[in-house]
């Protein structure tokens, strides 16, 4: 595995009219690692994660995924790139005509010559790796929210892509469905060896699944580093947003239990 | 200078629809679906509108006609004003009333929900996806559907004109067929043809251009529906004048 980040993000800048969303935001996002994303509410970090993919264009700057510049790129470039991704979404973005199994199954009409029966039996398998097994023909309006996260999740994975974004994975979630996310991901993270980015703002879960954090604030990463390096950080802002979470786990690393 | 704006984001959204459509098969599965919800969800309205429209042709007709002696003419009226005129209008109206704002309300909340980035980031050409089936579909039911309308008007109007207003049946006809050729029905097919365009693009453009929340997709919903009608009266008379003109009676 080749060791040169991923994705690599360097001085980008996004407005939306007179709002100045991201000012210059530099950093590399490691291979096979989970990176997380940190910051308050409404800072720009689903901006930021859809940069990646092309979802959003920069007003100045590159964001590279490996040799690619997803800001001067051409469709078919963006294409290319999105097949390595899968994506998570707030709300799971899961389609409401279709059930939980038909959703997981739906980039694999797309994307693969499998027969009907295939696709099935590989949406039921994922479906099962996020602990939803038997739940295939579900309605989609007939999930919880932690249900439908997983769904998405599994729908972000059937492909099995280099990369997988998470855009707030446990928004909305009670705090044990929200553990038990994170457990997921941790776990998946050791089964699969993909790359995870997550986009959050609670630090509790961050601390929970990520190798490296980084902190948007104000339109800037004002702290990026190993988890204890963050923990550590001398920036007044990120000690303000650490003493926050006053159930903070010491800083010895992430806190999934061994499988 | 916002109109200008719109219009311009427009012009690309229907160059970003072409190209994908022309890169991508024809999803032909799809398209029939689309074509038989679009049809089933605006025939019934459609019969009723137009039969009722039909029958106040032929009232009307025969009051302006009737004083001056003329009521043997109410079937010319009709084939003018109904055939050529009313019922592309009307099924152009109801589909963008029914079919239309589905189609903008659907792909709003599909915007605000983030499924249309999700097809996106699936590598699904969301244009492609969402548009291209919608788009065969309503070419597909609109032309049948006027001439479903036609039909429908003219048989309403002949009702009336002979069992209510006792008009002499074979004269409303020959008045009918005088004033109208087959021709007429290609040409109403080729205006309903030009109508579908503008109502799915139209409808689809709202739907992709959402604001977010609730007021977003009624806005949007509101606006496919306002642009459409206005769109196809206006395209109505530039291609009656190009169509018709000049043939008289």
């Amino acid at each position: 595995m080749s060791d040169a980040p991923i994705i690599r993000f360097v001085d980008v800048h996004k407005s939306f009219g007179s709002l100045s969303v991201l000012k210059g935001v530099s950093f590399d996002i490691p291979r096979g690692q989970t990176t997380a994303i940190i910051g308050p509410s409404g800072t720009g970090k689903s901006v930021l994660i859809k940069h990646v993919v092309g979802l959003l264009e920069p007003d100045s700057g590159h964001i590279w995924v490996d040799d690619v510049d997803m800001a001067h790129a051409s469709e078919s470039q963006k294409l290319a790139v999105r097949k390595r991704f899968g994506m998570l979404f707030q709300g799971g973005a899961l389609f409401d005509s279709l059930t939980a199994g038909e959703n997981v199954a739906f980039p694999l009409r797309y994307h693969t010559r499998m027969s009907e029966a295939e696709r099935r039996a590989k949406a039921e398998e994922k479906l099962a790796l996020v602990e939803l097994p038997g739940l295939y023909d579900r309605p989609t309006s007939a999930l919880s929210g932690g249900q439908r996260k997983r769904v998405g999740l599994a729908r972000a994975i059937v492909l099995e892509p280099e990369v997988v974004l998470f855009d707030e994975p446990n928004s909305g979630l009670d705090p044990m469905t929200s553990d038990t996310i994170d457990a997921l991901i941790g776990r998946m993270k050791q089964e699969l060896g993909m790359t995870f980015v997550v986009i959050t703002h609670d630090i509790v879960s961050c601390l929970n699944i990520a190798d490296r954090i980084g902190m948007l604030y104000d339109g800037k990463l004002i702290e990026y580093g190993t988890v204890d390096q963050f923990l550590h950080s001398n920036q007044a802002i990120v000690r303000d947003f650490l003493k926050r979470n006053a159930d903070l786990p010491p800083a010895s690393g992430p806190l999934i239990p061994p499988p | 200078m916002n109109a200008l704006a719109e219009f311009g984001r427009f012009g690309l959204f229907v160059a970003t629809f072409a190209r994908a459509s022309a890169t991508h098969p024809p999803p032909v599965r799809r398209s029939i679906e689309e074509a038989y919800r679009i049809g089933v969800l605006s025939l019934p309205i459609l019969l009723i509108i137009s039969a009722f429209v039909g029958t106040n042709l032929a009232l009307q007709g025969y009051n302006a006609f009737a004083p001056l002696g003329g009521q043997r003419l109410v079937g010319m009226f009709v084939a003018l004003a109904g055939v050529r005129e009313l019922a592309p209008m009307m099924v152009a109206s109801m589909v963008a009333a029914k079919a239309g704002t589905e189609m903008a309300s659907q792909i709003a909340v599909m915007r605000i929900r983030e499924q249309i980035d999700a097809l996106e980031v699936m590598a699904i050409n969301p244009h492609w996806f969402l548009i291209t089936p919608r788009f065969i579909g309503i070419l597909l039911v609109l032309p049948p559907l006027t001439v479903i309308s036609i039909f429908t008007l003219t048989v309403s109007s002949y009702l009336v004109s002979t069992l209510q207003l006792g008009l002499n049946g074979a004269e409303f006809l020959a008045y009918f067929t005088d004033t109208t050729e087959p021709m007429d029905l290609v040409y109403c097919m080729i205006k309903a043809f030009f109508f579908g365009i503008i109502i799915c693009l139209v409808s689809c453009f709202y739907g992709f251009n959402s604001k977010s929340g609730p007021n977003g997709v009624g806005e949007a919903t509101n606006a496919s529906v306002v642009v459409s009608a206005v769109s196809c009266a206006l395209l109505n008379y530039l291609m009656s004048e190009i169509l018709f003109s000049g043939r008289g009676l």
